[in-house]
This record gives structure tokens, C-alpha cells and sequence, in this order.
């Protein structure tokens, strides 16, 4: 992402409707003081999921910042019902992810709840703005795929490794080359096809 | 097999960042590190109010496994995780990753040692000690990080 923290280059969060979830003062404190110094002017300042949840259903938001809530993890519950229950646009609103501390048992709930990143405490102003910058990118796809229904998380599209074709494909080739087989073993067995 | 469906959503933000006037990037981040350091004696008086909380759930630990006296003092310590920079002892959120990794990992495998939770609540109050020396702090999370290691599931 490396963003220059030299750099005159201009963005403008004036208009921005950002919701906040934190429920540690400390923590909301210092997303406020981050937020409102990059210029956004609209906060939604919530401390607990209920609250985000009465934002979310009564005012556009054009970015949500969420802390994880460790121990209780609620605030991956909130990406996920923004995601599945909140009504458009907010159901596709750019979501950073915040977490102090992930446990063990949080990981597989953090990745999949549909947000788009997640950034460890402690945040950097400049890391925060790299992070809002790169959700703002347009042409990002929302997937809807069994249990998920997030952000394509992809950083990027390769293919299929080296050597290795698609499987539908691969399908194809072993359907092939079984018919080749049996071919072949009929041809080579000519006692066997004459008894057959 | 699982359905997949692509949604293209209209990103707003991007719009809205895009639009005349705003901040340069230099000077957003200096008024960020302005704003902080207006929260910094909030921070630290709330970082001491954790600390005392933390040495208190210690003190009522006993010398057997207890999970919910571990989940009691993981839910102080993660609270803290983030203040450490804004008050200016940036190893403090360090040593906290370190306790909170220790934490989960004694509740994971059911394993516990009073003192390797004792050397992270004393290590928390000291190296909010303030003009610490720097190579002095990273000493002491050295030593917190090689304790957490060992229990680390």
C-alpha cells in the first residue's frame, strides 16, 4: 500500500458517514482522534452492537470501522449481520476490521465474518489511511458463497499454479485418458474381446 | 455444490474522497499525531486504572489452573492493547500481545504457572514507567516474549 507520509497529495473524508465500534473508551478514543483528524466530520461513535446496529438501519454509512471485541468477539457478529441483514448500500459498506488481540478460537470468525481488513492495534494514523484508501478502490467484487458474503478477498488473481489446469478441465483430461486406456487394453487383448 | 454470485457495489467513499478540497496526506497525519497527543494523560490515566485492575485479578489467583480468573484478566489486558503507543511506551502493547498470547495459550492447552502471569503484570506497570530507557524496555519484552513462547499452543 505505502503511502508517503511527505506526501501534498489530497483526499477528502468532509463528507463521510463513518460508524465506529468499539466498546473500550480507550480504543474509541483513539479511533476518534484518528478519524476525525484525517477530516471526517460525520462519526458514528457506537459502543456496542446494538447501537452500531440502530446506526446502520437508520443512516447511510460510507465506511465502518469495527473493533473485533475480543474476548467477546460481538463485533464480528456486527460484520456479519451488516452483511447478511442490513439493507443496501450499508450491506456493502467498506468494513476495516480493528483487534487488539485475536484469540485462537477468534481466527477462522475474524476471516470470515466479511469485512474487508483487518488492522492490528496499536494503529497508525498513516496505516489507517493507507487501509481506508485501499477499500475506497472501485471494481472490488461482494461475493455470495455458501456461509460468506463479503468482500472478494483476493488480493489478486494468478490462476491455477504452475503445470496445474482447471479442474473442470482436469476432468475432461482423466475422462480422456481413461477411454484412451480401455482402447488401448482392448486392442491389446484380443482373446478377451473374442470371448466377449 | 456451492452457488457463487458476484455483486459489483457502487463505492460511495471512493467518490467522496475524490472530491475538491480535503487534506493533504502530510497534513492529515500530522493533525492525527496532534490529536492523540491531546489523549495522551487520558490514556495513561486509563492505562493505570487497567494495570491496577490487572494486579488485583492477579492477586486472587490461585495456584491452580482457573480458567475464568484467566479469561477475567485476558479481558483487562486486551483493553489495554493500543493505549501503549498513544502514551508514549510503544513496548507496552507489545508485552500485552505477549500476556494476551499467554493467556489464550494457558486456556487452550489447560496449562498454567502463576509466576510466567505474575512477570507480565509487573513487567506492564514498569515499563510504563515514563523516560524508561528504550533498550532497557526491549530487554524486558524480550524476556516476556521467550516466556509466552514456551506455553504457546
Amino acid at each position: 500500500m505505502g503511502l508517503d507520509s511527505a506526501s501534498r497529495a489530497r483526499f477528502n473524508l468532509d463528507r463521510a458517514a463513518v460508524l465506529l465500534l468499539d466498546d473500550t473508551p480507550m480504543g474509541m478514543s483513539i479511533l476518534v482522534q484518528i478519524v476525525t483528524g484525517l477530516g471526517a466530520k460525520t462519526v458514528y461513535r457506537c459502543i456496542s452492537v446494538e447501537q452500531a446496529q440502530e446506526v446502520a438501519c437508520n443512516y447511510e454509512i460510507d465506511l465502518a470501522i469495527i473493533d473485533g471485541m475480543a474476548p467477546s468477539g460481538h463485533g464480528y457478529d456486527f460484520v456479519k449481520w451488516l452483511r447478511t441483514e442490513a439493507k443496501e448500500p450499508n450491506c456493502y459498506s467498506p468494513v476495516l476490521l480493528t483487534t487488539s488481540h485475536t484469540p485462537a478460537s477468534d481466527v477462522v470468525r475474524a476471516r470470515d465474518c466479511g469485512g474487508h481488513l483487518i488492522i492490528k492495534k496499536p494503529i497508525a494514523p498513516k496505516v489507517m489511511l493507507e487501509r481506508i484508501l485501499w477499500v475506497a478502490k472501485e471494481g472490488r467484487p461482494f461475493l455470495f458463497s455458501g456461509n460468506y458474503v463479503g468482500p472478494d478477498r483476493r488480493f489478486r488473481n494468478d490462476g491455477p499454479p504452475d503445470g496445474v489446469g482447471r479442474r473442470r478441465e482436469d476432468l475432461i483430461e482423466q475422462e480422456k485418458a481413461a477411454a484412451a486406456a480401455a482402447t488401448a487394453e482392448a486392442a491389446e487383448d484380443p482373446e478377451s474381446r473374442a470371448a466377449s | 455444490m456451492t452457488s457463487v454470485r458476484f455483486v459489483f457495489p457502487k463505492v460511495r467513499l471512493a467518490e467522496i474522497l475524490k472530491a475538491p478540497g480535503g487534506l493533504a496526506v502530510a497534513d492529515a497525519l500530522e493533525r492525527c499525531q496532534a490529536n492523540l497527543e491531546l489523549i495522551k494523560p487520558t490514556c495513561v490515566a486509563e492505562m493505570v486504572a487497567l494495570i491496577e485492575l490487572a494486579e488485583s485479578r492477579y492477586g486472587q489467583l490461585g495456584e491452580a489452573f482457573d480458567d475464568q480468573a484467566l479469561a477475567d484478566l485476558y479481558a483487562v489486558a486486551v483493553q489495554g492493547i493500543g493505549g501503549g503507543a498513544v502514551c508514549g511506551a510503544p513496548t507496552v502493547d507489545n508485552a500485552l500481545n505477549s500476556f494476551c498470547d499467554l493467556l489464550d495459550s494457558m486456556r487452550n492447552t489447560k496449562r498454567f504457572d502463576r509466576e510466567a502471569v505474575g512477570v507480565h503484570v509487573r513487567a506492564w506497570r514498569l515499563l510504563m514507567t515514563p523516560g524508561l530507557p528504550p533498550a532497557g524496555a526491549e530487554a524486558v519484552l524480550d524476556g516476556l516474549l521467550k516466556v509466552s513462547k514456551r506455553y504457546a499452543a
